[in-house]
């Protein structure tokens, strides 16, 4: 179209860049679906807006592992999901402790879903993320294992303009340096699990201890290192040594011969996944826990059910949600109830995570009045308080990270054990607001709402 | 050093099944770290019903044999006069087609085989502790591998089997059923890696993914230790052991790359392998 | 396996592909494929025509081509998101050429070998890019994060911007790329090098014998199919908008290795059915048929059932069953053909002029061997054999089985090296040369077992032979179509008259008789326009009736030639040659007429076994 200035091109909506484009490749090209969309009352589209709120449901796209190493953490996430959803659409009373803004689905529409494996990928998870935007016209899309998926996912929900809700997410960085506007994070991550369970080991194991650490070799695995430093220096703890290991490193045995070399009272084993199971199993094996105390400063979900009770006894882990927390928590007693109805099994810290980012963002909505997405995340950016399964907790506007608690547990001996499922006992839940570090300390700079 | 040994046994065993199958067959096998976690599975299941190291392991072993003679006549025979390729992609997706199944009968979650009473703790060796299955895996390993050589070496099958890999068409012409033949090498070859996947299932409990790990490596072995050689998997299973545990001593990211780049010079200056034969290329 | 040679001089694959790529937006939607599934198909097509011309075409494995693919779109992506550089097709364009670049330095190491060795190399080579992008380079690729924020193009064109972002007007950009894509891969493929890269796959001993740079030949195919792995891999980080380091992975190399083999290789669309069929399966088993994790198992089952059953993917089936259709009823005419008419006469039409001339006034021995050894091991099986032809000369050469013939043979030619002693052609020393050297000087040999390309038709054999003596060894004329290099057809034309293959032009070897495939075996030296030619054993297997026609084609090629015969057909080599060399044992035992040959009596002794040692 001559004569239009690029000022004006930029304003245009995407329908009409689209037709210019036809217009020159000769043919009439009239890509399914996007044309004919009911235009917005007072907002122009933006992202899967209006198209994806404009019938009587919305869609959610989930996008977690279902093979891959990290398949057992991802179906549990997807077990808390559908929870959720369920809960949702009926309208459950759960919800509504939650937060009494949830109602029956949001803003009177039914909530669909739809799940695709990523594999535990990058890639595969973004692929995944577009295709529930250009396929499904996606409101909101969810799901993460691995720090490297979630990093890949907010960037790519930002660039397409749709809410993102990281599942689990241990990096810094996801609300650091990677943080985007179109994404937030209700987990528990590196450096709180440091602050947190720091106090709690000086405080048990005493003053001046050697500490001997196994660190994977990635972002994560450092940030948590350097954190962990940090924090136990308060006590006078002192690192004897630093046994890095690279990603999926199944022999770990000349690590922990030099950790049992060195003289360390404490071993922090930041691996996660696989490697914290082996390198866990292995530690047993060379008798390093015999004389060393295992600290897990983030916890994987189902660590303890493979690596066995005998082996994780004594252990101390800094984790998100442990389910025998329903003796304090009256709403982690609902949702472990319902959770046991419909699946016949105890949550993992990852269900929870997604129970708890489905409804915090029924909620925003709901406040929003409105799946515009820009007024979704100032919604969200409010800092609304709700009450979780782990008591009160709120979004910090500055880099989208729920305040929330971290929980610190200790490994049961298997004599005390009162069931099948009952590894930890709940040593502490360290208050949130104490541990969160300024909001920009990891480089955070939020993008544009639109 | 010590630890490359416990590695490279290993891999000495899972590679020599291998690059007998290969020898042999011509067929590369992408389905065998499938085998080897099979073998942990089967020994998992045959523990749990008895309770018994021992009983596991020939399960596991027994299993594997099975399921590599059923897969040799089902499908990999129908692929001997279809291009390289072909073979290849059949035991890739058979392999995932395995590692799948599993997943679906028992979930993601790690299984552990606990190591036999009379090879568990920790056995002090004057500078170091070590744990004692490790070293006990070592034996077993290594008495495997003498049964399997006085199998190649000193019985009439194994002779057929050896001369089956320098010419199977010839040994074919004299008269000699070379299906069965073929048949019985995929069955061994695949239960070598059966029989160490639930030999390592101490170690490492297994997943469905357990093969994967392995399975890269074990072709390097092959291809260092020339491809067909039975002493050239051994010898090739205990030099990567020693330089993946030697490289991670100094740093471990470079170890699997260090693998590689010894690999390729390996190849670079000695075609078919260290040990290897010409014949097949 | 399609005929890859056959002719597709017509622009209709073009446009077909053209018009396919503009109809299906409108349709497929309509069977469950979204927009962003169909820009990830057409990005891994792009990223397996490449594959497909390395594989499919020059039969070359590559488990590797994650290496190239990450390479070009980390480049790209790089560009893109960490310097000031805006446009994004040249970024793309500065990606390939990268990738192509790694490609040669990668096909220089790798291309040494060949088979399961290259195939490791290649796996090993991928994984070593994965780690040192995840490790040491992690500061400019982001290691195990990748590069986010990857922009779409912006696409001037004078009267207006387009703003290319994800959805249709990125499958616009993409199926752009594409188009371009294959229509210069088919030009590749109809090139002088894409027919004798199908040859190669099909025989390179031979390629090489002919006179082509066989090593050079593949390494140019890898470089191109690095070069389509970049352009794909920069695409796949602008199609997301993020540049992921699975990208290095050894499962993507795997993943384009199926989708090629699903759909067909040598085939070129291949990879883009295969992808389709992939990522469909992809989908549909998760999001129609709510398999959950169970879908990989699925999608393994159909796998492998795929491989099993459709022998040349699922375009060679589609091939085979319109082909089935095509000829139902119809006789196969050309069959008739198979008898051997009679001996043509000599051809009144002179022979196309050499590409290159022998040096003139040079009068000695056209081709000497000078003390010539070979020694394997313990065995000596040629032992300072020394032999003169003279220009224009018919030679026999016999000797009892185990005489060192062949051997001798493969020294002249240099196919083998000597173990002392030297080659001279036309006074020239080339003891050691390449043999595709050697033949591009005028020497080359027809072989005792036939080493056709057997894939080819008859005068798709000629022609490769025929492109070596007019291109030289190396030529990296990859766009030019084959049909237009002057003097081809009538190389080709000439020598099938010579060897009488006329009639049979477009046949198959794999349909010709014993007897015209030893003439073509004869022909495909013929045709490199040899000033010397060497026969092993011409006449082996033939008929009485064959070998006197055989005898009359000897006859007529000789004309302006040196010819060198080993043969074992006494009466058919003492009608034949003018002088006889007789070897035993490895040296030389007796030269002279056939006349004094058949009555020297060591000569007979030799023969039967007798007493009198050489």
């Amino acid at each position: 179209m001559p004569g239009l200035d690029s000022e004006l091109m930029r304003n245009l909506s995407r329908r009409s860049l689209l037709r210019a484009g036809a217009g020159l490749t000769g043919g009439v090209f009239l890509p399914m679906g996007f044309i004919g969309g009911a235009r917005a009352e007072d907002h122009p589209a933006l992202g899967s807006y209006p198209d994806g709120s404009s019938g009587s449901s919305v869609f959610v796209g989930i996008s977690v592992p279902r093979t891959g190493t990290y398949a057992a953490a991802g179906e549990d996430l997807i077990k808390g999901y559908e929870l959720a959803l369920e809960h949702l659409n009926a309208g459950n009373e759960l919800m509504s402790k939650i937060s009494p803004n949830i109602k029956k689905g949001v803003l009177g529409k039914e909530v669909k879903h739809g799940i695709a494996d990523s594999e535990a990928k990058p890639n595969t998870a973004v692929q995944n993320l577009s295709k529930f935007i250009t396929d499904n016209k996606a409101v909101l899309l969810t799901g993460s294992v691995s720090s490297a998926e979630a990093v890949a996912d907010n960037k790519a929900a930002d660039r397409e303009k749709v809410i993102y809700l990281p599942g689990i997410s241990g990096s810094n960085d996801t609300t650091g340096k990677d943080c985007v506007r179109y994404s937030f994070r209700e987990c528990f991550y590196a450096q709180t699990a440091a602050k947190a369970i720091a106090p709690v080991l000086i405080k048990n194991l005493g003053k001046d201890k050697k500490v001997a650490y196994l660190t994977p070799d990635y972002t994560y695995g450092h940030t948590v290192h350097a954190s962990m430093e940090e924090y136990v220096k308060e006590g006078g703890w002192t690192t004897a040594t630093n046994q890095v290991s690279p990603l999926g490193t199944t022999e770990f045995s000349s690590y922990l011969l030099n950790v049992a070399n060195s003289g360390a009272d404490v071993v922090i084993n930041i691996n996660f996944g696989r490697d914290a199971i082996l390198s866990i199993k292995q530690a047993k094996d060379f008798g390093i826990l015999d004389k060393m105390t295992l600290v897990v400063p983030y916890n994987t979900p189902f660590l303890a059910k493979e690596v066995g009770a005998e082996t994780m006894q004594n252990v101390f882990a800094a984790t998100d949600y442990w389910w025998t927390l329903e003796d304090r928590f009256p709403l982690a007693k609902m949702f472990n109830d319902a959770f046991r109805a419909k699946y016949n099994s105890n949550p993992e810290w990852g269900a929870n995570c997604a129970y708890m980012q489905i409804a915090m963002w029924a909620d925003a909505v709901e406040r929003a009045k409105s799946f515009y997405p820009p007024d979704v995340i100032k919604a969200y950016e409010a800092g609304q308080h709700v009450q979780s399964t782990v008591g009160e907790v709120w979004f910090r506007g500055a880099d989208h990270q729920l305040v929330r608690p971290v929980v610190i547990v200790r490994g049961k001996k298997p004599a005390s054990m009162k069931g099948a499922d009952d590894f930890y006992d709940v040593v502490e839940v360290v208050a949130g607001e104490g541990l969160m570090q300024a909001p920009d300390a990891f480089g955070c700079k939020l993008g544009s709402y639109t | 050093m010590f630890n490359g040994l416990v590695l490279g046994a290993l891999l000495a065993l899972i590679s020599s099944g291998l690059t007998i199958i290969y020898g042999t067959l011509g067929v590369l096998n992408l389905a065998h770290g499938a085998m080897f976690m099979l073998g942990g599975y089967a020994g998992f299941v045959a523990y749990q019903f008895t309770g018994s190291y021992v009983v596991a392991v020939l399960a596991g072993a027994l299993f594997v044999l099975v399921v590599g003679v059923v897969m040799e006549r089902l499908v990999i025979s129908r692929f001997y006069s279809r291009p390289p390729e072909d073979q290849i992609l059949v035991t890739f997706g058979l392999g995932i087609v395995f590692v799948e199944l599993v997943r679906f009968g028992f979930g993601s979650l790690s299984q552990t085989v606990p190591a036999p009473h009379w090879a568990s703790g920790i056995t002090h060796l004057g500078f170091m502790i070590y744990p004692t299955y490790r070293l006990a895996v070592v034996a077993i390993v290594a008495v495997a591998l003498a049964i399997l050589y006085v199998v190649l070496y000193r019985t009439r099958l194994g002779m057929i089997v050896r001369a089956g890999i320098e010419d199977a068409s010839m040994v074919d012409m004299l008269g000699i059923n070379i299906d069965r033949v073929f048949m019985i090498v995929f069955g061994i070859g695949a239960m070598a890696a059966g029989f160490a996947g639930i030999v390592n299932a101490p170690v490492a409990p297994i997943t469905p993914d357990a093969g994967d790990d392995i399975l890269v490596e074990t072709f390097v072995v092959v291809v260092i230790g020339g491809v067909g050689s039975f002493p050239g998997a051994i010898l090739g299973g205990l030099i990567a052991g020693e330089i993946l545990s030697l490289t991670a001593m100094v740093d471990p990211s470079y170890s699997q790359a260090m693998l590689f780049a010894v690999m390729t010079l390996v190849l670079v200056l000695r075609p078919h392998g260290l040990l290897g034969m010409q014949g097949r290329s | 396996m399609t005929n890859p040679l056959a002719s597709r001089r017509t622009l209709t694959p073009d446009v077909l592909t053209a018009v396919g790529l503009i109809v299906a937006p409108f349709i497929l939607p309509y069977l469950g494929f979204g927009p962003d599934t169909m820009n990830r198909i057409l990005t891994f097509g792009l990223f397996g025509i490449g594959f497909d011309l390395l594989f499919g075409y020059t039969g070359l494995l590559s488990f590797g081509q994650s290496a190239f693919f990450g390479t070009g779109g980390f480049v790209a992506a790089y560009l893109l998101t960490r310097t000031g550089f805006s446009s994004v097709v040249l970024a793309l364009l500065i990606g390939t050429v990268v990738a192509a670049a790694t490609g040669a330095l990668v096909g220089l190491i790798a291309l040494r070998r060949t088979g399961i060795y290259f195939a490791m190399i290649t796996v090993a080579i991928a994984q070593v890019f994965f780690f040192i992008e995840n490790s040491p380079l992690s500061a400019w690729t982001g290691g195990e994060n990748g590069l986010p924020g990857v922009p779409g193009p912006t696409i001037y064109l004078g009267f207006t911007t387009i703003h290319v972002i994800n959805g249709w007007s990125m499958y616009g950009f993409i199926a752009f790329c594409y188009l371009v894509g294959i229509v210069i891969a088919r030009r590749i493929v109809n090139s002088p090098v894409g027919r004798i890269l199908v040859a190669i796959r099909d025989n390179p001993l031979r390629a090489q014998a002919l006179g082509h740079a066989v090593h050079s030949y593949k390494l140019l195919a890898f470089v191109i199919a690095a070069a389509y792995a970049g352009f794909a891999g920069g695409l796949l980080g602008v199609l997301q908008g993020y540049m992921p380091p699975e990208a290095f992975t050894f499962d993507t190399s795997g993943q384009l290795v199926m989708q090629t083999v699903i759909g067909g290789p040598g085939t070129l669309l291949g990879p883009l059915v295969g992808a389709a069929v992939w990522l469909y399966l992809r989908d549909f088993l998760q999001a129609v048929l709510h398999l959950g994790a169970t879908w990989k198992l699925v999608l393994g089952v159909i796998f492998v059932l795929l491989v099993t059953f459709l022998r040349h993917g699922v375009i060679g089936a589609i091939q085979d069953m319109t082909k089935r259709y095509a000829t139902r009823g119809t006789a196969r005419g050309d069959r008739a053909g198979a008898a051997v008419g009679t001996v043509v006469a000599l051809p009144t039409v002179n022979p196309p002029v050499r590409r290159r001339e022998i040096g003139a006034g040079y009068s000695g021995p056209a081709l000497e061997a000078r003390g010539l050894t070979k020694q394997y091991g313990g065995l000596t099986a040629n032992n300072n054999v020394s032999f003169a032809v003279n220009a224009g000369e018919l030679r026999g050469v016999i000797g009892p089985n185990g005489a060192g013939k062949s051997t001798f043979f493969k020294m002249l030619t240099c196919e083998v090296a000597p173990s002392a002693g030297q080659v001279l052609f036309h006074g020239e020393d080339i003891t050691g040369k390449d043999v595709a050297d050697v033949c591009q000087l005028g020497l080359t040999k027809s072989y005792q077992v036939n080493q056709l390309f057997t894939k080819l038709t008859v005068r798709e054999n000629l022609t490769i032979a025929a492109l070596a003596e007019k291109r030289g060894r190396f030529r990296s004329d990859f766009l030019r179509r084959a049909a237009t290099l002057p003097d081809l057809t009538a190389q080709v034309d000439y020598t099938m008259g010579l060897v009488d293959l006329a009639k049979r032009a477009d046949t198959p070897v794999a349909e010709l008789a014993y007897g015209e495939k030893r003439r073509l075996e004869i022909g495909l030296a013929l045709a490199t326009s040899p000033t010397v030619l060497l026969l092993d054993e011409p006449l082996a297997g033939m008929s009485p009736q064959e070998r006197r026609e055989t005898v009359q084609l000897l006859k007529n090629i000789r004309r302006g030639r040196t010819l060198i015969v080993v043969e074992h057909d006494m009466d058919a080599i003492f009608n034949l040659a003018e002088r006889i060399t007789v070897l035993h044992e490895g040296r030389v035992l007796a030269e002279g007429t056939p006349e004094e040959i058949q009555r020297n009596s060591f000569v007979q002794d030799a023969y039967l076994g007798g007493v009198a040692a050489a």
